[in-house]
């Protein structure tokens, strides 16, 4: 709910900034893709996630604007045993993430071409699901993004985006362990310009 | 040839036990130079494993100190390392050193008059002489300890078991109970005026041999499971036996507990008056009653009924023994050495139990067996500057040990006299200290009841660490061997070894494993099973499979799967009355 709120009040602030700022051009871009973890012991327990996210793209006048969003993944996975275990132990993973970006948009006919960075402020919370273990955290983190929207319509393009996050969170289930939860994530989708 | 094979065969059997008794003499290793006594401070900051890593050769531990061989390499080594200690003789190779106790006044002057005394604690003495045997310098009266052949710093160390013992006022053991109360006053007395009727029981008299022999008759008697002398030399061409009885334990757990006593003698005629009715048939009395009560009994444990010889010659018999169950990987689990328990000053008179670090427990038993079964008050002592009887050997070769002794310090005033008769004994009190010895040997020994299902055998753990991102479950996984009568078995765990188990099974389980999920943090889990018949009547616990964190800890190092054999015993009968 935190994270939802923080979105929907990062929404209003660029839509906010769009109304007061010299806006070139506002649009609102949903996609679904993969999420590809760069930590092993992730890919081991979650392998790749199914995502979702929504972004707000904002150009002010000139190839600079910003973008604000709201990501989801959630997955399911089972607990890794040492050596030898045979019990299955189910566990849930979910992060919610926020994406704050600047962008340099090139523009070529009916393309565009961002390239951006910026931060992502993540929650996250692993839980057992038949063991009363569970682990919540939240970390922000440096995240690049490139994407690419085509228009076939008048206000209606198709998108696809690309991004890296490296999530350090300082902490794991080994002793000096920091499990990273970044890697890359790809989604395709619709992006609908409002002006 | 196969003579020849035979004779060098006896000639290193021989040379192994002469070896295992022999005093312990610095040598110098090849090319190190000179060899250095030296006293160790122990402190809680003492880094053992410094001393383990540089292989540091500890021959004696006291209370407050190590006393350490060391050659110049060593020396430099420690300084390097931080360690503290102090020099007593530069000149240690090839020398006999002896601990002794220095309490008495005068103590001091009379052992410097014959030798080299340096004080390494305030009731405690290293001495040594220059020339001859400084096991027979040490003036008479003197309690001595000659230091063991080989180190002790694996079993040694500085943080001795804090662990408080549980509350213990709970039902008794009915089986146990009946068993305690045959223990006889009237044999108690017989067996010491026996005893003392051989006029000396000093060791390389005849006399002492002939006690022994009538020792070895008396538990033939009992049909036992085995009866047999156990020779030793001492002391130059001295000649001494031992003399070792068993009863063999029914379920297949490997461990051993041992009762022993001494039942050679000292006085100032020794070679022809020395009844010792105290010390120490006192205690060798009880040993041979606590046979006799036993025998009839199916145990799951064997247990071990020793009469020591040559004690007051330095501990000979109990070196020797101690050293070869070590050599021979005897699974010993717990000694009793009962040695002066009937002379008592004042009435109501309690028993000492001295104990190390590494035996804490095995006293926490035993007052608890004194207050349920023994009617005898007793008080705990961790003094491993107390090395002076028989369990002394025990603990240099890790073995969990007890003393039980009347007055520390001593307050018999026929000590070691030619007065130390039967009729200055308080038979109630012999009685009681001996009820309470059988009552803890018959707990560690577990008597087999008609009726209820057999121990449960081959407990082993293996853990698993289940991971996810953030989060490790340990779990202790245990496998036992099923018993044809049992309708089902409970789990139990402790983090307190030897106590306080608590049942960790809602319903009994019907297979022959068990997994304990989400261990916690604490230092070390211990587990023992028991079957459950038909009928709901439980059986005695099996062997303890242990689980120690420092595996949890270091997971990132550990192996990724670790079995840990079931060799540990199962203690804390008062947790057991509550589910029989």
């Amino acid at each position: 709910m935190r994270a939802g709120r923080l979105a929907v009040g990062l929404a209003l602030f660029v839509v906010g900034l769009a109304a007061a700022a010299p806006a070139q051009e506002l649009s609102l871009s949903f996609g679904v893709g993969g999420f590809f973890p760069s930590d092993g012991t992730y890919r081991m327990i979650y392998g790749s996630s199914l995502s979702l996210a929504g972004d707000i793209w904002l150009k002010l006048k000139g190839p600079i604007g910003f973008a604000a969003g709201f990501g989801r993944l959630t997955d399911t996975g089972v607990a890794a045993p040492s050596d030898g275990g045979t019990e299955t132990y189910p566990l849930k993973f979910r992060r919610t993430s926020i994406p704050l970006i600047v962008f340099y948009q090139f523009d070529a006919g009916p393309v565009a071409i961002r390239l951006g960075g910026g931060a992502g402020i993540h929650s996250y919370r692993e839980t057992w699901q038949t063991v009363d273990l569970d682990f919540k955290g939240h970390k922000t983190s440096p995240r690049i993004v490139l994407a690419v929207s085509a228009a076939f319509l008048k206000r209606i393009s198709v998108f696809c985006s690309g991004s890296y996050e490296s999530i350090r969170t300082g902490e794991g289930s080994l002793p000096a362990a920091s499990v990273n939860l970044g890697g890359f994530q790809v989604l395709g989708g619709l992006e609908f310009r409002i002006f | 040839m196969k003579h020849k094979g035979i004779v060098l065969a006896l000639v290193l059997i021989g040379g192994l036990a002469v070896s295992v008794g022999a005093p312990a003499i610095a040598a110098a290793p090849d090319g190190r130079g000179l060899v250095n006594l030296i006293r160790i401070a122990k402190t809680p900051a003492l880094p053992i494993q410094v001393l383990t890593r540089l292989q540091i050769d500890v021959r004696q531990e006291l209370s407050t100190c190590l006393l350490a061989f060391a050659d110049r390499d060593d020396i430099n080594l420690l300084r390097r390392n931080g360690v503290r200690f102090t020099v007593l003789d530069r000149n240690a190779a090839r020398r006999e050193f002896l601990v002794v106790g220095i309490a008495d006044p005068g103590a001091l002057a009379s052992l410097r008059a014959v030798g080299h005394a340096v004080p390494v604690e305030p009731a405690t003495a290293v001495f040594w002489t220059e020339e001859g045997s400084a096991l027979e310098a040490v003036p008479a009266g003197l309690p001595r300890k000659a230091f063991p052949p080989r180190s002790v710093l694996p079993y040694v160390r500085t943080r001795p078991d804090s662990t408080p013992a549980p509350s213990m006022s709970v039902a008794q053991d009915p089986l146990v109970e009946t068993i305690v109360s045959l223990v006889s006053s009237s044999n108690l007395a017989a067996n010491v005026q026996m005893l003392q009727d051989f006029q000396t029981r000093y060791a390389s008299t005849t006399n002492c041999e002939a006690a022994g022999e009538a020792l070895f008759a008396g538990f033939s008697a009992l049909g036992l499971d085995d009866v047999h002398f156990e020779p030793f030399t001492f002391s130059g061409a001295n000649s001494s036996r031992n003399i070792v009885a068993e009863k063999r334990g029914e379920t297949a757990n490997p461990g051993i507990y041992i009762i022993c006593s001494h039942y050679d003698s000292t006085s100032p005629s020794r070679l022809t008056l020395a009844p010792g009715a105290d010390d120490n048939a006192s205690g060798t009395a009880a040993i041979l009653e606590a046979a006799r009560v036993l025998a009839p009994y199916p145990l799951d444990y064997t247990v071990r009924f020793i009469a020591f010889s040559a004690e007051e010659w330095g501990l000979w018999g109990s070196r020797n023994y101690a050293a070869l169950a070590r050599l021979g990987g005897q699974p010993i689990l717990g000694v009793i050495n009962l040695d002066m328990i009937g002379y008592a000053d004042a009435m109501p008179e309690d028993l000492q139990i001295i104990v190390n670090g590494n035996s804490t427990w095995l006293a926490d038993l035993f007052l608890a067996a004194g207050a349920h079964y023994g009617v005898v008050g007793a008080t705990k002592t961790v003094d491993q500057s107390f090395v002076y009887s028989d369990h002394s050997p025990f603990w240099d070769n890790g073995f969990p040990a007890l003393l039980a002794i009347e007055d520390n310090p001593l307050t018999n005033p026929y000590y070691h006299q030619t007065t130390d008769t039967l009729d200055t004994l308080n038979i109630d009190f012999l009685t009681s200290a001996t009820r309470a010895s059988v009552g803890l040997l018959a707990e560690l020994a577990q008597p087999i009841k008609d009726g209820y299902p057999r121990t449960p055998v081959g407990l082993y753990a293996d853990l698993t660490v289940y991971r996810s991102l953030f989060k490790a479950l340990n779990t202790v996984r245990l496998h036992w061997t099923a018993q044809t009568d049992a309708a089902g078995y409970n789990v139990y765990r402790t983090n307190t070894p030897h106590f306080g188990y608590v049942k960790i099974n809602s319903t009994p389980v019907t297979g022959t494993s068990f997994s304990d999920t989400n261990v916690g943090p604490d230092p070390t889990y211990t587990y023992a099973v028991t079957a459950v018949g038909p009928a709901g009547l439980e059986s005695n616990r099996s062997s303890d499979a242990q689980w120690m964190t420092m595996y949890l800890d270091g997971l990132a190092t550990a192996p990724a799967s670790i079995r840990a054999p079931s060799a540990v015993p199962s203690f804390g009968f008062p947790v057991l009355r509550g589910i029989r």
